[in-house]
């Protein structure tokens, strides 16, 4: 019970002395943590959403489709409703092909030809304005939403004008734009929105145009998991009907979700990576006083378990916090990542079990990798010694000597002076290396075209698959970036502390400011070049194994670009810390070592 | 080089440290000249203020009042830049804790201010092995300070302080961390270069460092209180340093 | 002075003028400003006390007519009491001390000024001795005497230096009160 006291006070005192350090652990886990949360449970949520659309909407069990129309299909599709499993059907319906426009924006349109009494199976809930009724449409809402259209607005569907009287959310067809199931004639489907309209309009619509028409019937089974069952029962060789149960429409609904799970579970284990490298480098930076306070427990008796229980508690409670905080922004985020479009309705239900546990082990492994070298070593450390332990025992780098004789003098001296830690160095390429793995695949993903929503492929409405992964690559690479410039700050920073008496020293011996500050930012900036050249293939290569065949390359002067632009960047930010620390006077800085 | 041939010089220069009632006038008033080829030491208590004075005459720190002239150019209103110029060529250091870079070898810890001055790499290493030949450290050139004993180190920082042949040295309680035997060997290598010409202000508490000295000057609480000449008038011989008489 | 000249006939009967390069070796710069006459008058002294006497040897042919000195039994005797005995000079401190008291009292100078410039003088031995020092190569025999005589002046400067803070003390509490 006591040690428990020990500990608990231990770690409380430890995490007031180093306020900013702790903020930072947690800040980067609960990034780490939700963006992982997240990738993992996009497919949890898609299904969810669609189950309760379902559920709300009276979804049918299968709809069957039939590309023609005539006396045999009717018959056809009248045995289907007649059949033995089925309990309860609607339609057949009129599907027409059309196209609609709204605000200057063209689109596919298919229209659903409904009683203006909703029947028993497929009954689309109206979230605004009201039902389909003689001269009126209503819109399907992620189509609408697209379009930017509301109920009392008017939309053109085939040269004709009608009010939008309603929207609606149906589980019949995929979300927008995925309506057109089937294509005229049984052929293809392009990019289509919803609409409804009562039987009668849909029926003049089409013959009124000559539009092509196909029939659908919605049918409730007797045993809804049995679709796949009743589909290979009732396939016709006279007549062709199509069968889209609803578990090929909850599956079609994850076709928009189809790379938001790889850039947000891979972005996920890079952000973690990110912030083990500088979680790191702070822990290394303490080292020195956590092994100069093993010693202090050790010398009044405590045992090397308890000092390694405190090191780890502290990282382990920090990082359990920020898995916490990460699942919750998961679950409150979880919605807007899982339907981009508003064609689903429902709440979302917290992460599931799984999701938790491996966000977990995340948080977990980031606390313990970052930590693992200075618990070690404050374990190993003999007693006397660490209570003498100054920051670290320097060593001669003859090739530090060598490499730097290659740079102008500035640079030289910069990097006898600042180069003390290699390790440091590494961490500093991959963070570099990481950030540019990032802007890569940002950048190859803006590279890609695909068709718009819109008429003919048209851009003027977005595709909103790719406008969804761009956004959350987007995201994704500004958490990377942004935890990238943490860490080569903390990086910097922590050298210049680490170097402030040979910097105090340098400037006796007449460096000016300007000299110390390019030579810690050489420190910082040479290995960044490896890491940034490395960055390029790798992120290149890791996206291959996303990309689609028809992916494109970004061109490659976007990834030079890129690169550069990181070297620029890290110069940047390592001026400001250096600058900062070559501002300290002279003086000062050398009475506090001597 | 100034008319006056003065290698430093200072009027009325003022230091304070702290604000309000906590207010310190670590140097008060000072009025100092110290000619070319001089060694001056400055003696006092610790805490007279004579480190501080040090380092406004090095450009370490700005005074609060008053005038510096280094080889007359005045430097108290240099920038940043021009004063760590002026040091690269007209200062070097000593310190009591040495203050060697530990990742350096001797060798590189003498080359530093030859490279800071814009030699090259040849030259400044030319010129290090010669002057830790100098000081009597050119098998340990290779050697991290870690590796050196207090006597050698300062020794180093002695080599490294003249690599640019500067102006003036400026040493702080030089021999403050060194042992008898190590202290004479410092003393003498500044005795060496004290008859060479080359100017030097001491700032010491020991005796016998402020004896190696031409002149020097007593501090307490930031104010001088003494000047003595002290070289020169070999009055009574040596031997009246023993009584032979009888 | 004395014991120093017997001690060094313990070894052989010697001339004068050996005895006198001898001691200047011993005693390396310290010895330089030795008065040459010096020796012989010590010579005498101890030659009259019945310590040595004085042979007349055939000089070689360069130096003819040289005295080659001896130790007498008595003499014998003296150097054996001599490097038994522990003497140790004393410093002579009381005199100065006796110095700032009469000064203070009397108001005939200020004491702070006498410490001041006893310091000053005693720097610049300090200085010479130190100079002396350090010209000699280190551990040498003359280098160990000089180094004693930079030790004693040193302590003699920080006893100035305990003065003067008393003293110094003394006058502002008079100034003052």
């Amino acid at each position: 019970m006591g040690s428990i006291v020990l500990v608990a006070r231990l770690v409380l005192a430890d995490l007031r002395r180093h306020k900013a350090q702790a903020a930072m652990l947690l800040l980067a886990v609960t990034v780490a943590t939700a963006t992982m949360a997240l990738g993992l449970s996009v497919r949890d949520v898609s299904e969810a959403l669609y189950e309760q659309t379902r559920a709300a909407t009276a979804g049918p069990d299968v709809v069957a489709l039939s590309g023609d129309t005539g006396p045999a299909v009717a018959s056809a599709l009248a045995s289907l409703a007649d059949a033995p499993e089925v309990v309860a059907h609607h339609g057949p319906y009129r599907v027409v092909y059309a196209d609609l426009t709204a605000r200057g924006l063209s689109s596919n349109v298919v229209v659903h030809g409904f009683a203006d009494k909703p029947g028993a199976v497929n009954r689309p809930l109206v979230t605004s304005g009201r039902w389909v009724r003689s001269g009126g449409t209503v819109l399907e809402r992620g189509f609408a939403t697209a379009l930017g259209v509301g109920a009392g607005d008017r939309v053109t569907i085939a040269g004709r004008s009608y009010p939008v009287v309603g929207i609606a959310v149906t589980a019949a067809t995929s979300v927008y734009p995925g309506a057109a199931q089937i294509g005229p004639g049984g052929g293809p489907t392009d990019y289509s929105g919803l609409a409804w309209m009562t039987r009668s309009d849909a029926r003049k619509l089409a013959s009124s145009r000559d539009l092509p028409v196909t029939m659908a019937l919605d049918l409730k089974l007797r045993d809804p998991a049995a679709t796949e069952t009743f589909s290979d029962a009732h396939r016709d060789s006279a007549v062709r009907i199509n069968f889209r149960s609803w578990q090929f429409t909850a599956q079609q609904d994850m076709g928009i979700l189809k790379h938001s799970q790889p850039i947000l579970v891979v972005g996920s284990y890079l952000i973690s990576f990110l912030a083990i490298t500088g979680v790191a480098a702070l822990a290394a930076g303490r080292a020195a006083e956590q092994t100069r306070r093993a010693g202090l427990l050790k010398a009044v008796g405590a045992a090397p378990g308890l000092i390694a229980t405190v090191l780890l508690t502290e990282y382990l409670a920090l990082a359990l916090a920020g898995d916490a905080l990460g699942l919750v922004v998961a679950r409150l985020t979880a919605p807007v990542i899982a339907g981009p479009t508003a064609s689903r309705i429902g709440d979302v239900a917290g992460p599931t079990a799984a999701t938790v546990a491996t966000a977990t082990v995340l948080a977990v492994a980031v606390a313990v990798l970052s930590t693992l070298r200075p618990t070690l070593r404050a374990l190993r450390t003999a007693t006397v010694t660490a209570l003498t332990a100054t920051a670290h025992q320097p060593r001669h780098r003859p090739w530090i000597t060598a490499l730097s004789a290659l740079l102008p003098t500035p640079l030289l001296l910069g990097l006898r002076l600042t180069a003390r830690r290699p390790g440091r160095a590494v961490l500093q390429a991959c963070s570099t290396a990481t950030t540019v793995i990032a802007i890569v695949a940002l950048l190859t993903i803006h590279a890609q075209t695909e068709r718009g929503y819109g008429l003919d492929g048209s851009a003027a409405l977005p595709n909103l698959r790719g406008e969804h992964d761009r956004h959350l690559m987007l995201a994704v690479a500004i958490l990377l970036v942004a935890l990238a410039v943490v860490n080569t700050i903390t990086f910097t920073w922590t050298t210049a502390m680490e170097a402030r008496a040979n910097m105090a020293i340098a400037r006796t011996l007449g460096a000016t400011p300007g000299q110390i500050t390019a030579g810690l930012s050489t420190a910082q900036l040479l290995p960044s070049l490896p890491g940034a050249i490395v960055g390029v293939p790798l992120g290149t290569g890791l996206l291959s194994l996303f990309a689609a065949r028809n992916a494109v390359d970004a061109p490659s002067s976007w990834l030079l670009g890129a690169a550069l632009a990181t070297l620029l960047a890290t110069a940047a930010f390592t001026a400001l810390p250096a600058r900062l620390a070559a501002r300290r006077p002279v003086a000062q800085a050398l009475s506090a070592e001597g | 080089m100034n008319v006056s041939g003065a290698a430093v010089r200072a009027c009325g220069l003022v230091k304070t440290h702290g604000q309000g009632q906590s207010r310190v006038r670590a140097v008060d008033e000072v009025d100092l000249e110290v000619p070319q080829g001089q060694m001056l030491a400055v003696m006092g208590p610790s805490g007279c203020g004579k480190s501080t004075l040090l380092h406004l005459l090095g450009g370490l720190e700005r005074p609060t009042g008053g005038e510096v002239w280094v080889a007359g150019r005045r430097i108290d209103t240099m920038s940043e830049r021009a004063l760590a110029r002026l040091r690269r060529r007209s200062v070097g250091f000593i310190f009591q804790a040495f203050h060697l870079v530990e990742e350096l070898s001797a060798a590189e810890n003498v080359e530093l201010p030859a490279l800071l001055a814009g030699r090259s790499r040849r030259q400044a290493r030319r010129r290090a092995s010669l002057l830790l030949e100098r000081v009597g450290l050119a098998e340990r050139a290779r050697h991290l300070p870690s590796q050196l004993s207090g006597g050698q180190r300062q020794r180093v920082a002695v080599a490294r302080a003249l690599v640019n042949d500067p102006l003036m040295v400026l040493a702080d309680e030089p021999t403050g961390n060194l042992d008898t035997a190590a202290t004479l060997d410092v003393l003498r290598i500044f005795e060496e270069l004290r008859s060479a010409g080359q100017t030097f202000v001491i700032v010491t508490h020991d005796e016998r460092v402020a004896a190696t000295a031409d002149r020097l000057v007593s501090m307490r609480d930031g104010m001088f209180v003494d000047d003595t000449w002290l070289a020169g008038s070999h009055a009574r011989g040596l031997g009246g340093l023993i009584g032979l008489e009888g | 002075m004395q014991d120093a000249v017997l001690a060094m006939l313990a070894k052989e009967p010697s001339h004068g003028y050996d005895l006198r390069a001898r001691l200047r070796q011993s005693l390396g710069p310290l010895g330089e400003s030795m008065n040459p006459g010096q020796i012989y008058v010590t010579l005498a002294r101890l030659e009259k006390a019945g310590l040595v006497i004085c042979e007349r040897a055939g000089g070689l042919p360069e130096r003819p007519e040289r005295k080659v000195y001896a130790l007498t039994p008595a003499g014998q005797q003296r150097v054996t009491a001599w490097l038994a005995e522990v003497g140790w000079p004393k410093p002579d401190l009381a005199e100065f001390h006796l110095k700032l008291a009469a000064a203070a009292s009397a108001r005939l100078a200020d004491p702070v000024e006498l410490i001041a410039a006893q310091r000053r003088e005693l720097l610049r031995r300090l200085r010479e001795a130190q100079h002396a020092a350090l010209a000699e190569p280190a551990g040498a025999g003359a280098g160990l005497l000089l180094e004693g005589v930079v030790l004693r002046l040193q302590a003699d400067l920080r006893w100035l230096d305990a003065c003067e803070r008393v003293w110094s003390k003394v006058d502002d509490e008079v100034e003052g009160g």
